[in-house]
């Protein structure tokens, strides 16, 4: 083992802790509950996109219209709620319905048509931005009739009783023990090797510290926000998809060598075109929360996602030419991304240098990749 | 006078293969040469030591143009030289015209810019030269592959090349290109341009070479006046070994009345919908427990063949194809796999494997059926133990099943790859290569799994290049010749002559 492959994974939780550490000696608000929680609200907003991303990137393939799409999915909805006076769940259901249409058909061009992914998504990039300011008539677009919560305008606004979140932890926690016992016993039954029970324990004592102490510092605050949740069923939907399914192994394998896949017997075109639409459904959840913290549908919502959400693919290291990476490097890469962007606003950081930093930490997150792939 | 170019005991070594030892060889000025040998025999290597893409260096022996030793270190110094090498992949620029291409990076110039006028009437007056009626500002990719060839060696002839190395040159030709080129071979001969001609087709060989060298085995064998020799004493040369009992292949007993696992009729395949036949009117059986080899020259067709039958090559223009007594007239990897037809393909690091990936993954990857549960999860604790079955079974040199595929020897590349294919629980095994690039006993290890297989009533196809090889592990054997069928012989008539006839595309009676 090398140096190279002892960092490797500590590199990440390292550059996190260094970027936490300097956002709070610089402005101690920023390890605050109030703004943790804040944190957290555009973590899942990220994150989820990123996880839809993920699943695209596994295959080799990448998607550039979907900043552009989580405009238009979240002005389709809002639109039909506040200038056409549709409740909140069918106005989003319509938008999902749209998304996945989409979707379904950038994945249909790709691999029917053979068009490269990043061209067609380019095009896609402009023609959703389009339909985008179509829609919503270049104009600001509230998510809710005055002050009046919907379902939409609950998804970044509302916050579970403090009592609910320490119960969902706990039953989380249960339910990871439950699992990591039956995984074991199961390769135990199969004569396989385990790790030693102190360790298994040791591990889930402190994921379940963990995953107290996270619902404990947002009870200071209003409680764990809603979005938190929606990410985190995301984010069990994907891992599960990514890790356990014949799916899943379909999208490591297709990225890794998609001529090989075919010839295994994949059918590598269905396969990308469910990613696509997985993709349709990630931006459209990313769509309605973004809209909704940004409180209305205007022209700038979801401006250069795809390229957080590249980024954190690749910061979590997803290879870009496919084939590697993990949900958890995924979440981690947003993670990054996000504190990133909350610490400079908080500490009013310019426009100017925002753009600057973000646009830094994707080359630099590209150079690692190319770095580390050679490797 | 000194041979023009001379070869004096080359040796050239590749990591774990000789790819040519001690070998001599000598073009007079003036002669058309033939490099006459079985695949594998070590002609593109002796040329890439003559082009210097394998540069000066890297081999044992000395190159000596005109009596003075050569050093080329690249492609460049050996043009600068006057050797040009002329290969099946065309260094031609398809967008751009004839005149282009000719002057490439050489191009008349007015001060900066390129001098078109002065380009294109240069290019007009060598085409005529030549005897060809083209307008030098055609683009390259109206052209055929004859036409091509011939821009080639125009190109090769204004750089004042004084030998011309011509590899498999007629591969793709028509009779008529073929009738051409050779007219303007005999003409730069009379002019003293020097010309070593490499060809599967004897005919041609002998219809203009001076001289012909064989080669075997990474060794030069012998040559001969062409006037002195005969084609089956050529083959006889090229040929030239022993088969020992290294094949340890036990015939089934075949189940008389057992239906056949495959057959196909007629069957025409082209690479394209729209494109000419590429194999013609192929038609065999295969039965259950049988090994039956196909043979072939490169470019026979003998993958494109298998990877048509397994879905993953080429448009059906006739024939049948029945498996397992069902009609597959569309034939996709995916349905190939579901109805017990699999293939092992030659190029496992392109076609078979995930590299980066571990053996574990490769190894169930066309099976993950198999261990599918509820709400579609793979139970990881059973795949494990059916891929280490395999793991064992397959004698897989590895730590764990945990290694990753790419970091494996090619033997082992090749047992993951098989027992992927086997994995599936197949009744028809097609073997494009299955021992190449890989080591004696690896190769050992591969027959008696073709031994198994076929003990448990499984069909295989056996397609290699080794002649020795396909008549030690064959019950029947099928040459193939340029795409359709060369000839078959049973067990009892197998002799690499006549093989090696039908596979060049001779009567069997000819040879021998």
């Amino acid at each position: 083992m090398n140096a190279r492959t002892v960092l490797k994974p500590l590199a990440m939780p390292l550059a996190l802790l260094a970027i936490v550490a300097f956002f709070a000696v610089k402005e101690p608000a920023f390890i605050g509950a109030r703004n943790l929680t804040q944190l957290l609200i555009e973590f899942s907003i990220v994150a989820t996109l990123a996880l839809g991303m993920f699943m695209i990137i596994l295959t080799g393939n990448i998607d550039l219209s979907v900043g552009s799409g989580v405009g238009l999915v979240g002005g389709v909805a809002a639109v039909l709620a506040f200038n056409h006076d549709w409740a909140a769940a069918p106005a989003m259901l319509a938008g999902l319905t749209v998304a996945v249409l989409l979707w379904f058909l950038i994945g249909v061009l790709i691999v029917k048509q053979k068009m490269p992914s990043f061209i067609i998504t380019l095009g896609g990039l402009l023609i959703f931005k389009g339909l985008f300011w179509l829609v919503i008539n270049n104009s600001t677009v509230p998510v809710s009739r005055g002050d009046t919560d919907t379902l939409f305008s609950l998804l970044t606004t509302y916050y579970l009783p403090a009592s609910v979140g320490l119960a969902i932890a706990g039953a989380l926690a249960i339910a990871l023990g439950w699992l990591q016992w039956r995984g074991r016993s199961a390769r135990l039954a199969h004569q396989l090797a385990v790790p030693p029970p102190s360790l298994a324990l040791a591990k889930w004592l402190a994921t379940t510290a963990g995953l107290v102490a996270l619902v404990l510092v947002c009870n200071k605050f209003r409680g764990v926000p809603l979005t938190l949740l929606i990410l985190g069923a995301t984010a069990f939907t994907v891992f599960f998809l990514t890790k356990h399914t014949p799916f899943g192994r379909y999208l490591y394998a297709i990225g890794g060598n998609e001529e090989a896949a075919h010839l295994s017997g994949i059918a590598v075109d269905r396969i990308i075109i469910w990613a696509y639409v997985l993709m349709g459904v990630a931006v459209a959840l990313t769509g309605f929360m973004m809209t909704a913290y940004s409180g209305a549908s205007t022209t700038t919502v979801g401006d250069l996602m795809e390229l957080d959400a590249i980024a954190a693919c690749v910061i979590g290291g997803t290879a870009l030419k496919g084939g590697r990476g993990t949900v958890w490097g995924v979440l981690f890469g947003a993670l990054i991304m996000t504190a990133l962007l909350n610490g400079m606003t908080l500490l009013a950081v310019s426009p100017e240098l925002k753009f600057i930093a973000r646009g830094g930490v994707l080359a630099l997150a590209v150079w690692m990749d190319v770095r580390f792939s050679r490797a | 006078m000194p041979p023009l170019l001379e070869a004096r005991a080359l040796t050239k070594k590749f990591p774990g293969v000789i790819a040519l030892r001690d070998v001599a060889f000598a073009l007079a000025p003036g002669e058309i040469h033939a490099l006459c040998g079985e695949n594998g025999a070590g002609k593109s290597t002796l040329i890439k030591l003559l082009s210097g893409i394998h540069p000066h260096g890297s081999y044992e022996g000395e190159l000596r143009v005109e009596g003075r030793v050569a050093a080329f270190k690249n492609i460049r110094d050996a043009e600068a030289a006057g050797i040009a090498v002329i290969t099946q992949e065309f260094a031609l620029i398809d967008e751009l015209s004839i005149a282009e291409n000719i002057f490439l990076g050489r191009a008349p110039r007015k001060g900066v810019r390129i001098d078109w006028l002065e380009m294109n009437k240069r290019a007009g007056v060598l085409l005529a030269d030549f005897g060809l009626s083209l307008a030098p500002e055609t683009p390259v990719k109206h052209l055929g592959i004859g036409q091509k060839q011939l821009i080639e060696i125009v190109r090769a002839m204004d750089k004042k090349s004084r030998v011309l190395v011509l590899d498999e040159p007629t591969a793709a030709l028509t009779e008529q290109e073929v009738d051409v080129l050779l007219e303007h071979l005999r003409r730069l001969r009379a002019q003293g341009t020097a010309c070593i001609y490499i060809s599967h087709k004897l005919d041609e060989v002998f219809a203009i070479c001076d001289r012909i060298t064989v080669l075997r085995d990474g060794a030069s064998i012998t040559t001969f006046a062409t006037k002195d020799a005969t084609v089956p004493l050529v083959i006889k040369h090229m040929v030239g070994r022993e088969i020992t009992d290294l094949f340890p292949r036990k015939p089934t007993i075949a189940v008389a009345g057992a239906e056949a696992a495959l057959v196909v009729k007629g069957l025409a395949v082209a690479p394209s919908p729209s494109g000419p036949a590429f194999l013609h009117d192929i038609s065999f059986e295969l039965r259950p427990g049988e090994v039956l080899g196909f043979g072939g020259l490169m470019g026979a067709g003998r993958t494109e063949l298998l990877m048509h039958l397994f879905g993953a090559w080429g448009h059906r223009l006739a024939g049948e194809v029945t498996l397992r007594g069902q009609p597959y007239p569309q034939p996709d990897p995916r349905t190939s796999i579901a109805r017990g037809l699999v293939l092992a393909s030659e190029d496992r690091r392109r076609y078979g494997l995930i590299l980066h990936q571990e053996i574990g993954f490769n190894l169930s990857l066309s099976s993950l059926g198999q261990f599918t549960r509820f709400a579609g999860r793979v139970d990881t604790a059973a795949e494990h133990v059916r891929n280490q079955h395999f793991f064992d079974a397959m004698r897989i040199k590895a730590p764990d099943q945990r290694a990753r595929a790419g970091g494996l020897s090619g033997g082992n590349q090749q047992k993951v790859v098989l027992g992927k294919a086997l994995m599936t629980e197949p009744t028809v095994v097609m073997l494009d290569e299955p021992t190449r690039g890989i080591d004696v006993g690896a190769k050992l290890e591969v027959y008696e799994l073709i031994n198994r297989l076929t003990a448990e009533g499984k069909a295989v196809i056996l397609v290699s290049s080794e002649l020795p090889e396909l008549m030690g592990m064959s019950d029947r054997i099928i040459m193939l010749h340029e795409g359709a069928v060369g000839g078959e012989f049973t067990r009892t008539e197998f002799t690499q002559e006549r093989l090696l006839a039908a596979a060049m595309g001779h009567a069997a009676s000819s040879a021998a």
